[in-house]
């Protein structure tokens, strides 16, 4: 990296630990003297800081600068719509949901929806789409004529997909995204890990570099794709295992000979008292059966009497030991 | 001359002259990656010599100094060339023609920085608006996008230095890393 760009850098991580609020006596110093080492330093912090306090200004505008952009079609299909969902985000459940201005939210319908740890919840789209929500999850959708697309932001959704003439339904979910044109399936996120499985119909998964798709699979109803970083694997025509993945949707979970310890991490997405495996013996254990996802305690009660393992409970975790 | 009469002089003079000085850079030297680092040097002689003294006129001080530097920097290399030499000697037609742009009122200054957010990627461009916008600071902004902080600060950064760069009548496009290539030590001063 060239000396002006490493000032450059540098100035810049200094004018935005300024603004964070934990500025204190020794950043202050620290500054003072990366500032005192060269003459350079100072241009590129000055020169910084200088256009940094000129952008200020859009702040006065406030959400006027939407309007600015009104002209711009491409503009505003490459940063206004995601801005607006971004900012309605998830709002709408602490009960503060922002109402955009009539003019900019016309011609679109975006929102969000999140649920809590446990939560299970149904959302009807203008379109017909359903999504439900897994526990723990937060989507924001944004539907117009043309475009239907919605962010999958955490956790885990299951998509029932109105099917309209020309218009695609895209799930967003990290650096994927899922084409579809109207089938029922559900889309997970874990972090950098996305498993699409699909119920009916056909979707393509696409893997994006700087929002353009480079690698892409179609799967179709029975099969599931698992997806990490650039690694993507199909599993094809396991209903069973859809159903398996899908059983959620009736909170509750299923499992197929699945060690303890995945089936473990299962429930604890759907409850706030974690269950924790202590040794690895009991870790090993595979299970198969079904559960209610509420209901840790019926699962750990045949734990200890059908598997013999030992179990201490207090209030805020569940002990499983050999 | 203390700092601050230097920055306060450094952004009323110096900096609206930066994009006759990046033009006058740019069309003087062979690689295009060394603008950036040359207008940097330029800027650091200007400071370095104005503490003595602010000059009468900046536009003349600090063409002077890029004109210097840039014919110390030839000779080093070895390349001076006579259409070099001859448009250096050319310098104060240029930036005459540009003198306008220092004259900026408020609405134009607005224009600009609106441009410069347009001209940035939609996902840095919404961190410097939750930013600028709506005043989040660095982790309420990663919550609410849902990315980590260190992307946040990484892509803050980025949106800084662009709109820098545009509001200075350059490409105002975002550098990224890795299309820098490595240049030797050697090549500067």
């Amino acid at each position: 990296m060239s000396r002006a760009q490493q000032a450059n850098d540098r100035a810049a991580q200094f004018i935005i630990a300024q603004e964070e609020g934990d500025w204190d006596e020794t950043s202050k110093a620290q500054l003072g003297a990366w500032l005192a080492e060269c003459d350079g330093n100072k241009a590129a912090y000055w020169r910084l800081k200088h256009s940094w306090r000129k952008a200020d200004r859009i702040g006065a505008l406030g959400h006027g600068i939407m309007a600015a952009e009104q002209g711009n079609r491409r503009s505003r299909r490459r940063w206004w719509i995601p801005a607006a969902a971004a900012a309605a985000i998830m709002i709408a459940f602490g009960g503060v949901y922002e109402q955009w201005p009539q003019k900019f939210s016309s011609p679109h319908q975006t929102a969000g929806y999140e649920t809590p740890v446990g939560g299970l919840k149904t959302v009807a789209l203008s379109d017909g789409t359903h999504i439900q929500l897994n526990t723990a999850s937060r989507v924001r959708t944004s539907v117009t004529a043309r475009r239907r697309e919605a962010w999958l932001e955490s956790g885990e959704a299951f998509f029932e997909v109105a099917h309209r003439e020309g218009a695609p339904f895209v799930v967003h979910v990290g650096d994927r995204q899922v084409t579809v044109l109207g089938t029922k399936f559900s889309v997970r996120r874990d972090g950098n890990k996305v498993k699409v499985a699909v119920l009916e119909g056909r979707v393509r998964v696409e893997e994006l570099e700087d929002g353009r798709p480079v690698r892409s699979a179609v799967i179709v109803g029975g099969d599931i794709a698992l997806a990490e970083n650039a690694a993507m694997l199909v599993t094809s025509r396991s209903a069973q295992a859809v159903e398996n993945a899908l059983a959620w949707r009736q909170g509750m979970l299923e499992f197929n000979q699945i060690p303890l310890s995945e089936v473990v991490a299962e429930f604890n997405r759907y409850n706030t008292r974690q269950i924790v495996v202590t040794d690895a013996d009991a870790a090993a254990f595979r299970i198969g059966g079904m559960f209610p996802a509420s209901d840790p305690d019926a699962f750990v009660r045949l734990l200890r009497d059908a598997y013999g393992l030992k179990v201490v409970k207090s209030d805020s975790l569940i002990e499983i030991s050999s | 001359m203390d700092d601050e009469s230097l920055e306060d002089w450094f952004c009323r003079e110096v900096l609206p002259l930066e994009r006759s000085l990046t033009h006058f850079i740019r069309r003087n030297t062979r690689v295009a990656d060394d603008v950036m680092d040359l207008r940097h040097d330029v800027y650091e002689l200007a400071i370095t010599g104005a503490r003595k003294g602010l000059p009468d006129s900046t536009r003349a001080y600090l063409f002077t100094i890029a004109r210097n530097h840039l014919i110390n920097r030839a000779k080093r290399a070895r390349i001076v060339s006579f259409d070099l030499v001859a448009d250096l000697e050319a310098i104060d037609k240029d930036i005459d023609l540009l003198e306008a742009e220092r004259h900026l009122d408020a609405r134009d200054a607005l224009r600009q920085v609106q441009a410069g957010l347009e001209n940035l990627s939609p996902r840095v461009r919404e961190i410097v608006r939750l930013r600028k916008i709506e005043g989040l600071n660095v982790r309420e902004t990663a919550e609410r996008l849902g990315i980590g902080k260190d992307a946040v600060n990484h892509q803050l950064m980025m949106g800084m230095k662009a709109l820098a760069d545009f509001m200075a009548g350059g490409p105002g496009k975002i550098v990224r890393p890795k299309l820098v290539r490595r240049r030797k030590k050697d090549a500067k001063p």
